[in-house]
């Protein structure tokens, strides 16, 4: 297994010329999608050792997100801290697991915040890379020429993945040229840095025309295919999910090509992230697992796997024996929670196990982040 | 196997990334067989029964063998007291008002609900089937069914008027069942007021947890009733006298034949190995696997299926991540089965897929419709016109449309030639375990010394019967085959008399030969009439009823020779009459939709014709029996072979001169000659699809033993005559629910 802190390859783009027969005669079968999305999420449990590596592992794919309009460079400078320690160096020793290095797979801000981030972690001596959103997000709803701009800008500041979200009235009109063409030089514009598509799957209307969107992202050049901005009302789901990892895996046999996936908006407990392990493990298999090809945009989910790894029974066998060692009572909520998960815990002491979880927030960040999410 | 290796750290898990066993606790199963010390007798009255002196059989875990427990077997003498039992608990049960079963079945379903991890842990570790399957599937089915068929008992007075409930059910359980199949026929019984005794294979623990749960109730202790018993005591207990019904449960769902279009065969077969791939097999306690084992012997069987089909030349494709030991056995599909290997015809075991490819959807329908299974079929396609063809055209029970495996209580699930012709779920679930107030209970007609070989094999020879008087010599009658009259197969006419005992003419002695005639006929005529819309049918049965009215005075003075009075004579022609009008109306309203929950789209609920039906008239009302039994049939779509009654046919052979003029050829045919002989014919003809008899206790024995050979629904009056002409029968709901086949058909919608 690599590091994880390995730069990421950067591959020279693929893309294709634009084949409409690829998309022409498709159809999704909207029912038999919502069935398997509704039972790839109760077939799929792990437990114990494995729910802890499991969850480590998924925060490998986080590209830890802030986009909000009162980001300044400190909060961006936590942010930037938390990616390269994501999680508690006591719990990672629990797990053996302190030696790992292990971060999260990217940072994501806005283009404005690009130097901040590109700064803080060039200070704390690592090699994340920081995304950017750009081309008029969340809406696109700006001219071509200033979104191209935007991204221009946003590579030149060091972002080296940019995350652009498309045009949502091209799709819903059927101008497929067009998207293609448009998509296409947003691929120029990235360069060298990777070019995540966005294709607001909330507001495309129907599954079919998610599959459409998705093969034309691909053909156009996308390393990535994203599910949303975060800010649609209907965000990353498990019915889109499954014709966009269908429709990567559709690319794949034709053209051989790996096409990476990323949802993101509304990924925000533990649990979720498992599932969304799973279900990328199901339709694609184990060779998708990577950072390279694999990431959940979120901005709360890294405090809730914490708190999920800190309250694994693996993790809890050696906790409390530290507790012990110090003759410390183990409060009473944790004997009687330890079967439990974490939601039975009263919530206060799930306040509370956050807050000492992240001494470096204070409290007003920490419910803004919150609310922002 | 898993337990064998070392656990693997987080930190491994970290790189491998692979699932882990998601052991679900089965304690609470363990300790429940712990309070019967692990030794189960069965379940009668509402108390365990633990005869002395029986032979028992261990309950073993399918998977690590372990033994569970130690099941008692039964003996004729435990039968018939779970038979007494549920007798005396009917008189109680039966005669309670709905609204206080619909309580009693409530708070059976709170009671699963309260020990729901129970019945999943036990389902699970006895039978090995995944534990998701059982807890996601089966018990919240299980609560539905209960809470479905809770309403349908609260409404019964109102919505079944003018039905009782039949007695004590018998219901025997297949080897490999479920114990939501079980379920499915036992609420419906006892939502209507029936009471229950279950046969379960031996080893089986579900269906006595499910009576105890029901038992403990309280207050009505006997309406379910399990004994545990070999498959040897099915006889004793169809035959006991309190019994009124008895219903089979087959197995649960087998393997699956998949027709793909070579269109598109490639890219499926690409689809489908890449999906199989991912599949997860292991014991069915671990939250994660998706299919769990199903003992050695269905291991047994697939091997060996697999292993033929092999030899005989088939690609063999499993995979799927499954342990490699015994119970366990992958996913497998096969494909290029050669069309003459025997595999073709044989059952698919579980789990195994055998696909095929075909040409045209027309095909695909034949291949599909060739089959002797009926039970149910999915349809995949992305052009609704063309899977609503298919789906129409399909001779089975269920049809899903872009899904697979759907079932909710409200609609009704069955199935069509081998897989048997009866309901549950729906309203015609309960009509299954109920009969037209006023019948006569099941009597037992049963006769011993009945010779099925030579019953109705020689007919005795007709000799002339004269003196002939009247104006001119009587022509015999024809039979009516294929749209024109035409002398018999035999060129022999049989006398008929007349009250006095004079000769009143000569009908055609009909035979072998002229049933194989009248079936090809009613077949070639079946296309033209299923496609005929019901206001067109209507209108035909409309106008034979004007032709009935014309023929009135004939008909009258024919049937008052017979020695009916004139009054009635009248009667019963003007009744018949009416009877034609009155089903070519309902004929315009059958079908409906249904609305599920859980589902966005409808279910429509159709009633299809059952084919090609053979009726053999009662001797009673000789032209009203006759009138009414065709009128039933001919709405709902069939294609009739008739026996007109063999005392007095000649009505209906009158009749038969306006159905030769006004109906198309072939849609009825009539056939006259020794009606034993005639019902053997039709009784072990293949290609009759059902068959209803009216006649002597005797030929309804017949009617029943040829049946069970070709599975065609019968429907019999086991001798009792029948008062044709009041409401409750002769026109009555019961004929127009045999005269067709429920068919659901599921069309999930959204984009």
């Amino acid at each position: 297994m690599p590091s994880v802190l390995a730069e990421p390859s950067l591959l020279p783009a693929f893309s294709k010329a634009l084949d409409l027969s690829w998309i022409s005669k498709m159809q999704v079968n909207q029912p038999a999608v919502l069935r398997r999305a509704q039972q790839i999420q109760a077939r799929r449990t792990v437990k114990k050792e494995w729910q802890a590596a499991w969850l480590l592992k998924a925060v490998t794919f986080i590209d830890l997100t802030t986009l909000s309009g009162d980001d300044t460079s400190s909060n961006i400078q936590r942010l930037c801290y938390k990616a390269k320690y994501p999680i508690r160096e006591d719990l990672l020793k629990t797990l053996n697991m302190h030696d790992k290095g292990l971060t999260t797979a990217a940072v994501c801000v806005y283009p404005a915040r690009v130097c901040d981030a590109v700064r803080a972690l060039k200070a704390a001596g690592c090699t994340i890379p920081v995304a950017s959103v750009a081309t008029g997000f969340p809406a696109g709803q700006t001219h071509l020429k200033t979104r191209l701009e935007e991204i221009r800008l946003a590579v030149e500041d060091g972002a080296t993945e940019i995350d652009v979200v498309i045009n949502r009235t091209l799709v819903l009109t059927g101008q497929w040229e067009a998207l293609y063409d448009e998509i296409r030089q947003f691929r120029k514009a990235c360069g060298e840095a990777h070019l995540k598509t966005i294709l607001a799957t909330g507001e495309l209307g129907s599954l079919t025309n998610v599959y459409k969107a998705s093969m034309i992202a691909m053909m156009a050049g996308s390393d990535f295919i994203k599910t949303s901005t975060g800010k649609e009302t209907v965000n990353a789901t498990f019915p889109v999910a499954i014709v966009m990892l269908r429709a990567i895996r559709d690319f794949f046999w034709k053209t051989g090509n790996k096409v990476g996936f990323k949802p993101a908006g509304g990924i925000r407990s533990a649990k979720d992230s498992l599932a969304w392990l799973s279900l990328v493990k199901e339709e694609l298999g184990d060779e998708w697992l990577t950072p390279d090809l694999f990431r959940i945009g979120a901005s709360t989910l890294l405090s809730d796997i914490e708190r999920q790894v800190c309250n694994n029974p693996l993790s809890w066998d050696k906790l409390t024996s530290v507790f012990l060692r110090k003759k410390r009572k183990i409060p009473y909520w944790a004997m009687r929670t330890r079967e439990k998960t974490s939601s039975d815990l009263p919530h206060c002491t799930q306040t509370s196990a956050f807050i000492q979880a992240n001494p470096h927030l204070k409290w007003a960040d920490w419910t803004r982040e919150r609310e922002c999410a | 196997m898993a337990a064998t290796r070392t656990k693997p750290s987080a930190r491994e898990i970290f790189t491998t990334l692979e699932y882990g066993p998601v052991p679900e606790s089965h304690a609470c199963a363990l300790a429940w067989l712990d309070t019967q010390d692990r030794h189960l007798g069965h379940y009668v009255n509402g108390k365990w029964l633990k005869p002395e002196h029986r032979n028992s059989v261990p309950c073993q875990d399918p998977i690590t063998g372990e033994r569970l427990a130690i099941c008692l077997q039964a003996q004729a003498e435990d039968v018939v007291a779970a038979v007494e039992a549920a007798g005396t608990a009917f008189e109680n049960w039966s005669g309670l008002p709905g609204a206080s079963r619909a309580q009693h079945l409530l708070r059976l379903a709170k009671m699963i609900q309260k020990h729901q991890r129970l019945l999943w842990t036990l389902e699970s570790l006895v039978t090995g089937r995944a534990v998701r399957e059982v807890r996601d599937g089966d018990v919240p089915l299980a609560q539905q069914l209960l809470q479905y068929h809770a309403v349908q008992a609260y409404t019964q007075e109102e919505v079944l008027a003018g039905w009782e409930p039949m007695g004590v059910i018998g219901l025997i359980l297949s080897p490999t069942f479920s114990f939501l199949e079980m379920m499915w026929r036992i609420c419906p019984a006892l939502a209507v007021g029936c009471t229950v005794v279950v046969l379960v294979p031996p080893a089986s623990p579900t269906p006595l947890l499910l009576a105890q749960l029901a038992g403990e109730l309280g207050s009505f202790p006997g309406i379910l009733n399990v004994i545990s018993g070999p498959a040897s005591l099915g006889p004793v207990l169809a035959s006991q006298p309190g019994v009124q019904k008895v219903t089979f449960c087959g197995a649960i769902e087998g393997g699956l034949r998949l027709l793909i279009q070579e269109s598109v065969w490639d890219e499926t077969m690409r689809r489908l190995q890449e999906r199989m791939a991912r599949l997860r097999g292991g014991r069915g306690l671990d939250g994660a696997v998706d299919m769990g084992a199903r003992g050695a012997a269905a291991h047994d069987l697939a091997q060996r299926y697999v292993r033929e089909a092999r030899s005989q030349g088939a690609q063999v494709f499993q995979a799927g991540a499954v342990p490699s030991d015994s119970p366990f056995f992958p996913p497998t599909l096969v494909s290029d089965l050669p069309p003459a290997s025997p595999c073709t015809q044989a059952e698919v075991p579980w789990p195994v897929v055998v696909a095929s490819p075909f040409r045209t959807a027309k095909e695909a329908l034949a291949v599909a419709n060739g089959t002797p299974r009926g039970a149910s079929a999915s349809v995949w396609s992305e052009r609704l016109g063309q899977a609503l063809e298919l789906g129409y055209g399909l001779r089975v029970g269920t049809v899903w449309i872009n899904a697979h495996g759907l079932r909710n209580a409200e609609v009704p699930t069955g199935g069509c030639k081998e897989s048997g012709s009866s309901w549950s779920g729906g309203p015609d679930g309960l009509y299954e375990y109920l009969r037209p107030s006023g019948t006569p209970a099941r009597l037992s007609y049963f006769s011993e010394n009945l010779n099925y070989g030579t019953f109705g094999l020689a007919v005795p020879s007709t000799l002339p019967a004269g003196p002939e008087i009247g104006p001119s010599p009587a022509t015999p009658y024809g039979l009516l085959i294929g749209g024109h009259f035409q002398a018999p197969g035999a060129r022999s006419s049989r006398p008929i008399q007349d009250a006095q005992g004079n000769l009143h003419g000569y009908v055609a002695e009909g035979g072998a030969k002229d049933i194989r005639g009248a079936v090809e006929a009613a077949h070639q005529a079946a296309p033209g009439w299923v496609g005929q819309s019901p206001g067109a049918r209507a209108t035909l049965l409309w106008a034979l009823a004007t032709a009935l009215e014309r023929r009135e005075a004939a008909l009258t003075s024919r049937l008052e020779r017979h020695g009916t009075e004139l009054k009635d004579a009248k009667v019963e022609v003007e009744l018949s009459a009416r009877q034609l009008r009155a089903w070519g109306a309902r004929a315009q309203a059958q079908g409906h939709v249904l609305q599920v929950a859980g589902l966005k789209g409808p279910v429509l609920r159709l009633r299809e014709p059952l084919g090609v039906l053979a009726i053999v008239c009662p001797d009673e009302w000789p032209l009203l029996a006759f009138v009414s039994l065709l009128a039933a049939a001919l709405a709902h779509g069939n294609t009739v072979v008739l026996v007109p009654s063999g005392a007095c046919p000649i009505p209906a052979l009158e009749l038969c001169q306006d159905m030769a003029a006004l109906l198309p050829a072939g849609l009825v045919n009539v056939v006259t000659g020794d009606r034993d002989h005639l019902t053997r014919c039709l009784a072990l003809h293949q290609d009759v699809q059902a068959l209803w008899y009216f006649g002597s206790a005797q030929g309804s024995q017949f009617v029943e033993w040829a049946s069970a050979g070709n599975l065609k629904p019968v429907w019999v009056n086991r001798g009792c005559p029948w008062a044709w002409d009041q409401e409750a029968k002769g026109a009555g709901r019961e004929l127009g629910l045999r005269a067709a086949r429920t068919k659901a058909l599921w069309l999930p919608m959204g984009d």
